[in-house]
């Protein structure tokens, strides 16, 4: 555990100078919201100290709630969620993307790994990954209508409802 | 063809002997729609030394041109669904379709997911279903066997008379077969 | 992603035995050697994770399990360990070590799955034909405990269902000395077989470096020597009490992956062994409530093909807000990506076949295109022979 919290240390001095906000949801946890545009240079910082890997990128749509009838819907967003592991540490770069800016440049350049959990996130949550070479279908199938992202919370399935799904 | 050039009782022989043929060493090919691997296994595990179902003449093998029967496995996925399709209509005729597994019955756990077709009979006919999750090996050897007492009586199985209540449907196919062919 | 018009694109899939997710690969060759790798997958994409929405915590137990049918127990116990560390619930002592008991019996029922598939690819059907036959008693044993063979349930959300009594203790002890002994044997072909070791020695070798930078994990990665386990790294269970040994090899190839296989089944069996002589006593499970606590949480284990990452996030209700699941063949893919680069054709089932996704059916075809000349097909099957014959 010692070692645990002195990575996490490192972690936390790495990325201070991109962080908005910084928080430990659990002991082993450390959570570093940043800015869209610092993204690389974070990712960057924590690959040149070689503090751990890439281990799954998490896209969490969050769609707006809807006021008071009668006025707009405020926007949702989507937050990416980066989350590089070293040990038993595990760092979360949180991102959040309102619906209009769905876009990320992508990191597959400095960890090739990414290149997938990008391409995945493309797919099921609409975020534009900029430069991330691949095109086409990574999951869907290949008719799989276009602009329709199924882990938004507003795709509820095609002809049949999900089950379960009324009132979700 | 040439068997039209054949006089009716050449023709009845030659009926019987590839019925005969099919019975006794049915050629399966198997197909996985979306199945989680479990189901797979157990088919594959059908092929090894404990159960060793090619003792009984049945052979797995890999293309649908050579397949009597085939396999599905799993929930039909939309990607899936085409491939599935294509592999079926290149069986030769006759043909005969097994579901192995709750998901290839029902889409089973999987059901309602958006990804998700349905069981394989909303896409093919369907003679056996196996259920499951997954069957044990025995069990998808003793559906083999249900459709060859089946064929040797010279019909299908049954069409299903659904029951609703879920397992109690699959075995009245079962019990179903047997009325026929005794 | 335009390939050179005088150069071979060879699709492989989508219908193929030794993936896990039936996967279409695209190689582009130049005579003999690969030159460049793609990948597709989805074809049994089933969308688990905007299922897992619509289920409640304990209906989505179930879903997860059958995630996949060789990795089960390890999918159940991520779920379960992630939803009980939101819930803030302790599980008694004796369901962990339940849990991990299972756990490393369904390591080793993966790993002598793998070894024959693997063995099969690279035409060794008696090696396959053995390890099958005698993975059914690790098959008997887990069904002796919890009555199926595959998806074994063991998991609640707050404990296990069965019980491990003196008696099955007695039988999973006699089960796994015959499997020890078994696997001293796989271990004497592996390392004394010629023709074996002709097919996999140097043969995809992923360096030290190589590794780390493309981010493998698993037994992929400890065979280049990247001492990277969760077991170890992060002891979830009672893994701080039974510690395991991580087993790496230096030499990163083909060879490597089946020795470090191997050796970690020996190390699954010595641990069950210690866990069943000093099996904790008490209750088998604690109540969970039926709204988890919001929040979000990560829940990582190493299932038999490496690190397996859950991300939970509740908002209170019965329903999970989300459930992200990142499964360790994904990681491997981007190894075989790179790798697959300058080997050459035939060496591609047993490279796939190598980081071990899991197979699941099979055939597939694999069509052959040049320039604008029809495709011409092939099966797996024909690809698999074709490497066979290659190695005569
Ligand atoms: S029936 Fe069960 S074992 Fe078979 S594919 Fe479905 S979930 Fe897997």
């Amino acid at each position: 555990m010692a070692s645990t919290i002195g990575s996490l240390g490192a972690a936390e001095a790495v990325l201070k100078p991109f962080a908005k906000a910084i928080n430990r949801p659990q002991p082993e946890r450390l959570e570093v919201s940043i800015h869209p545009d610092d993204l690389l240079a974070a990712v960057r910082a924590l690959v040149d100290e070689s503090w751990g890997y890439l281990s799954a990128i998490v896209g969490l749509d969050r769609p707006g709630q809807p006021v008071t009838q009668g006025e707009s819907q405020a926007e949702g967003a989507i937050d990416v969620l980066y989350l590089f592991c070293s040990g038993a540490a595990v760092v979360t770069l949180r991102i959040t993307l309102p619906y209009s800016q769905a876009a990320i440049p992508t990191i597959s350049g400095i960890t090739p790994t990414a290149m997938l959990y990008e391409w995945e996130l493309r797919e099921m949550l609409g975020v534009e990954v900029i430069g991330l070479r691949v095109t086409g279908h990574l999951i869907l199938a290949d008719d799989w209508p276009v602009g329709v992202y199924p882990l938004r919370k507003s795709f509820t399935g095609f002809n049949q409802p999900v089950a379960g799904a009324e009132g979700a | 063809m040439v068997q039209q050039t054949l006089n009716s009782s050449w023709q009845n022989v030659l009926t019987k002997v590839t019925a005969w043929a099919r019975i006794n060493s049915p050629w399966a090919i198997h197909f996985n729609s979306g199945s989680c691997n479990g189901c797979d296994i157990q088919i594959l595990a059908t092929l090894t030394p404990r159960y060793d179902v090619e003792r009984f003449g049945i052979k797995l093998q890999g293309s649908p041109r050579h397949a009597d029967v085939l396999l599905c496995t799993g929930p039909v996925t939309m990607q899936a669904r085409d491939a599935l399709l294509r592999t079926y209509e290149q069986m030769p005729e006759p043909k005969f379709v097994i579901a192995v597994g709750s998901c290839g019955l029902s889409g089973g756990v999987f059901h309602g997911c958006y990804n998700i077709v349905g069981g394989i009979n909303e896409l093919l006919p369907v003679d056996v279903f196996v259920p499951g999750c997954p069957p044990r090996p025995e069990g998808i050897i003793y559906g083999v066997a249900v459709l060859l007492e089946a064929l040797k009586a010279g019909k299908r199985p049954e069409p299903i008379q659904w029951s609703g209540s879920g397992l109690d449907g699959v075995l009245h196919s079962g019990s179903g077969l047997e009325d026929h062919h005794g | 992603m335009a390939a050179d018009t005088n150069k071979f694109v060879i699709p492989i899939g989508p219908q193929h035995p030794a993936l896990k997710e039936p996967a279409n690969f695209e190689f582009w060759v130049d005579g003999e050697i690969v030159t460049g790798a793609s990948v597709r997958l989805g074809y049994v994409h089933r969308g688990i994770e905007k299922g897992a929405e619509a289920r409640t915590w304990t209906q989505n137990l179930y879903l997860m399990e059958r995630i996949c049918g060789i990795c089960s127990h390890v999918h159940a116990t991520a779920y379960t360990l992630g939803v009980e560390k939101l819930a803030g619930v302790k599980v008694p002592q004796r369901a962990n070590a339940i849990r991990q008991l299972m756990a490393e019996l369904e390591r080793i029922h993966s790993h002598m799955l793998w070894l024959g598939v693997a063995a099969h690819e690279g035409g060794f059907d008696t090696l396959f034909m053995y390890s099958w036959r005698d993975r059914e008693t690790v098959m008997d044993l887990l069904e002796k405990i919890s009555g199926n063979k595959v998806h074994y349930s063991a998991n609640l959300l707050g404990g296990v269902k069965f019980d491990i009594t003196s008696e099955l203790a007695a039988e999973i002890h006699k089960g796994l000395d015959f499997l020890e002994e078994r696997n001293h044997f796989y271990m004497k072909v592996v390392t004394t077989d010629e023709t074996f070791i002709g097919r996999t020695q140097d043969i995809g070798t992923m360096t030290t470096e190589k590794a780390e930078f493309l981010g493998a994990i698993g037994p992929t990665a400890r065979a280049s020597g990247v001492a990277r386990d969760i077991r170890v790294d992060a002891p979830y269970l009672i893994y701080d009490q039974f510690p395991v040994k991580v087993m790496t090899h230096t030499s990163g190839d083909l060879h490597g992956r089946f020795i470090v296989r191997i050796n970690e089944t020996f190390e699954s069996i010595r641990i069950i062994r210690e866990i069943l002589d000093h099996m904790p006593q008490g209750e088998l499970t604690t109540r969970v409530p039926r709204r988890i606590p919001a929040g979000e949480v990560v829940s990582r284990v190493e299932a038999p093909r490496g690190e397996l990452l859950y991300f939970i996030a509740s908002n209170g209700s019965e329903k999970p807000e989300r459930v992200k699941v990142r499964t360790p063949s994904l990681c491997n893919w981007s190894t075989v990506l790179s790798l697959a680069i300058g080997l050459k054709l035939a060496d591609m089932p047993m490279l796939l076949s190598g980081i071990d996704p899991c197979f699941s059916c099979n055939d597939r075809s694999i069509s052959l295109k040049r320039g604008q000349q029809g495709p011409q097909v092939w099966s797996w099957e024909k690809l698999r022979q074709y490497g066979i014959e290659y190695y005569r």
